[in-house]
Parts: C-alpha cells; structure tokens; sequence
C-alpha cells in the first residue's frame, strides 16, 4: 500500500471573507536525489527534491466551482483581465454554472497559472515546482522511477498521440502509481509553480529561435535526457504558455509542505 | 476521509449562502480582508490588465516597503534584474537611460523607473543602493527593488517575463522592459537587448506628454 499521510483536510469555513476550500487527498512523495530531464544548471545532473505532499488526482470542476463561489473575483465574468485569457472556464454553462460541457468530476481546464495558484492558496496548500511534479510522474504502479522503461514512455506516448477532441475522463480512473497518484499521465496537462522558469535550450527548442538573444546569463538550460519524449513535450508545452494562458487539456493538482 | 467530505459539503452551502447575501447588496467585490499571503489580490478601481491588479509590495533600496501601485498615476518603464548580473543587467540599466535621454525635460520629469530584482535574497537594500550608485543611478523618479520570491515570480509572470535561478544564485532571465501608462496597463514592450524601437518610444512620448493615454472603449 501506498503511503498515504494524513490528509489535509482543512474544512474551516468561518465566514465568506476567510473561505477556504476544502484541500483533497494529499500523499507523501519524496525526499529524493534524482536526475530530471530538465538539467539543474550546465553540468549538473542531479537535484533534490524535499519531501511533499502532493493532490491525490486534478482539482475537478465541482472543486473550481466551489472556489469561484467563495472567492468571486476568480469568476469567469469577474476575472481581472491580467490573470487569464478570454477562454478561462469558457466552456462552463455559466460563471458559476458547470453545465453539460465540464462534468463535476472532470478535470478543470481552461484555468490560467494566477487562477490555479489562488485556488491553490485557498486549499491550504501551492502550485508544486517542476522538480516536484517530475519526480511524482516518474512512478508508475511498481517503481519510483520507471522512466527508462519502454512501457512508461509508450504509454505516454500514446496518450499524446490521442486526438484532443474527445471529453476528458473523470479523475480517478486512471491507475495510481506507488505513491497513490493518479492521472498525472493519460489525462491532462498541468500547471507548475515555476512554469515560467522553464526554459528548453538550443537542442530542443531554441534552433533559430528569436528569443534567444533574450536571455541572459548562461543562457537556456538543456536537457540531459533528450529520449525522454513524454517528459520533454511537457516542458516544451509548458514553456509556450504565458501566465494568463488556458487551454482546453491544461489543468492542475495542488501540493504543500510535508508535516514535519 | 468521510469527515472531510461532509464538512466540505457543509462548508460549500455556507459559503453559497454567503454569496448570495453578498451579491444581493452588490457589495461582493468589497471588504475581502481575509486573504493570505502568497495570494493574488486583485485590485478594484483600476483596470483589469493592469500591473496595479497586483498589489504586491516591494522593499526599496531605501529599505522602504511600498506597495507597487504607489506608482500609479505616472508612466512608468519597469524591467527585472539582479544585481550582481554582469553581462545582460548593465546593458539592461544603460538602455533604459538611453531611452530616458531621449525624452524632452518635461516629458521626462512624468516618467518613473523601476527595476525590480529576481535576487530577494542577495539584493538587500544596502546592495541595491550600492548597485544604484555604481551605475550612476541618483534620480528620485527612479525606483530600484527587491520583493518576497513568491511575489518576483508573480511580476514576472504578469511582465512575461521567464528566469530561473542557477545553483549558484545568477540567474537566467529574458530582458524585457515594459511600458505601462498612468493606471498600469502595458503599452509597450521591449524584448530582447537593443529592442527599443521607434513605436515603443513614440508609445512612451505619446503616455509621458499627453497625460492619460486614450483607452479604445474609454476608462
């Protein structure tokens, strides 16, 4: 059995103005010295990861809802224009509505970075880093770092190469890797805390790229495993996207420090 | 686990009760004191693509904290550095000044600078005002800054701007100097080194000579 750590299950509604949404099942994940795809800086191949606790399965639709009522400035009609794009929970009924296109128990979706990390904020907990997030996604169901093996990298593999119109699955179906998480592969995409930090270097991204002159210091980061596709195409998606961005298959999950 | 659903389920009729009271007094977007920290506030009175939706305070190298939006009602040039950055940062320093010498007296007089600076940890006030000193930097309309890092990642991400701290604290960043009028809102933006180019400066002349830029739809 996976280990699961008390779940932070802080319920505390006093008053409207101090509303808190109702953190999900979180699990214990690391501490762990491992080799990311994305390189820490030039020449070095490993990084730690301090232990954290990290949302069972994606923020639903009825979890976002319940968000917007309690914190209405988050509303699609309300929204600052600053902290999303005009496609932000487009495909809800209403405002505050799911309706037939966003099932409760679907994945929400169309959420910028400033609105998963406020929901995030009031479920008691943050966004988790890209390390955090990498290490998790690279369990399956019997090792903590199944990267290297065939079967991860096909099964991604083939999730991608899905057409994106179909509906999204609900959450929770699909199998929970050792630490008990689930659909961090096969479902969505999902926003990290330090998106915006991720930059894919020369070799897999910045041929000919204008930005390049951008940058400064030592330039953009590389990546060391450059087989690794599923976890590369993350990245490339995640560094196309802006802070106000939404898409129809980009979501979230939130973390937050492990007890100490 | 079956605690936590009921009371979540207890919790979310509350607050819809809540709610509800409050939009019937149309007071809702009011009196939300009980945030925390770390969160996005969102401002009311100026405009939503403004910077001063962020209300976020930044720490002076005058070891003053101020909320970001105590800079509105001016133009202002806003980029992100470190102080300790050799290569791209001066360059950074120098082009805004350049861009300010181009600017008729008057005109220059409206505008603000600020430079806001990835480092919180390093660029104390005491390093900031040296590295204001060290590149000539005496004007009081200029602003040089530090802010909590969860705070720099949110100007950044509302600048659009990409860094990435390196092991040993330099870090990577685009150079990216925005325009933003008198309520915040970015009109112009300069991305890249030597990427001033005439519309960005007639976007500057046009905000700093004319007082409020015209807003398509009005305020």
């Amino acid at each position: 059995m996976p280990r699961l750590s008390a779940s932070s299950c802080f319920c505390v509604a006093v008053l409207v103005v101090t509303a808190r949404i109702c953190a999900q099942e979180r699990v214990a994940v690391g501490p762990a010295d491992f080799a990311p795809v994305l390189a820490p800086a030039p020449g070095e191949a490993r990084t730690h990861v301090a232990a954290f606790l990290l949302d069972r399965r994606p923020v639903t639709n009825a979890q976002f809802l319940d968000f917007v009522r309690s914190h209405p400035q988050w509303r699609r009609d309300r929204i600052a224009s600053l902290f999303a794009d005009r496609e932000y929970l487009s495909h809800w009924a209403a405002p505050d509505q799911l309706g037939e296109s966003a099932l409760p128990e679907q994945p929400v979706t169309r959420v910028s970075w400033f609105a998963a990390r406020a929901f995030c904020a009031a479920a008691s907990g943050r966004l988790p880093d890209w390390y955090e997030w990498e290490l998790a996604a690279a369990a399956d169901e019997k090792v903590a770092d199944a990267r290297s093996t065939w079967t991860w990298r096909a099964r991604i593999l083939g999730w991608y190469a899905q057409p994106g119109s179909e509906p999204l699955a609900r959450v929770g179906e699909g199998p929970a890797n050792v630490y008990g998480l689930q659909d961090l592969h096969g479902l969505i995409w999902e926003w990290v805390e330090d998106a915006s930090t991720l930059m894919v270097s020369g070799d897999s991204r910045t041929q000919g790229d204008p930005d390049r002159l951008a940058f400064c210091g030592a330039g953009a980061l590389s990546a060391q495993d450059r087989e690794n596709y599923p976890t590369l195409m993350r990245l490339a998606f995640l560094s196309s996207l802006d802070a106000r961005s939404t898409a129809r298959r980009l979501g979230f999950r939130c973390a937050a420090e492990a007890s100490p | 686990m079956k605690a936590c659903r009921n009371g979540y389920l207890a919790a979310a009729l509350l607050m819809s009760a809540s709610v509800a009271t409050a939009q019937s007094g149309d007071t809702s977007d009011t009196g939300d004191t009980g945030y925390h920290h770390h969160e996005v506030l969102q401002a009311t009175g100026v405009p939503g693509d403004s910077l001063y939706q962020l209300e976020l305070p930044i720490e002076t190298a005058a070891g003053v904290t101020v909320p970001l939006s105590s800079l509105r009602g001016r133009p202002l040039l806003v980029t992100m550095f470190y102080s300790h950055c050799t290569s791209v940062c001066p360059l950074l320093t120098a082009e805004l000044q350049q861009i300010e010498r181009g600017l008729a007296p008057a005109a220059r007089s409206r505008v603000r600078v600020l430079m806001v600076s990835f480092d919180a940890v390093h660029d104390t006030p005491t390093v900031l005002k040296s590295f204001a000193q060290s590149h000539h930097i005496d004007d009081p309309r200029w602003t040089v800054a530090r802010a909590a890092p969860g705070d720099v990642r949110v100007l950044a991400a509302a600048l659009g701007i990409r860094y990435r701290e390196l092991p040993d604290h330099s870090f990577n960043h685009s150079a990216v100097i925005s325009l933003a009028d008198q309520e915040g809102v970015v009109r112009a933006r300069a991305v890249g080194l030597r990427a001033v180019d005439a519309q960005f400066l007639d976007a500057l002349r046009s905000i700093a000579t004319t007082g409020a830029a015209s807003r398509p739809g009005g305020e």
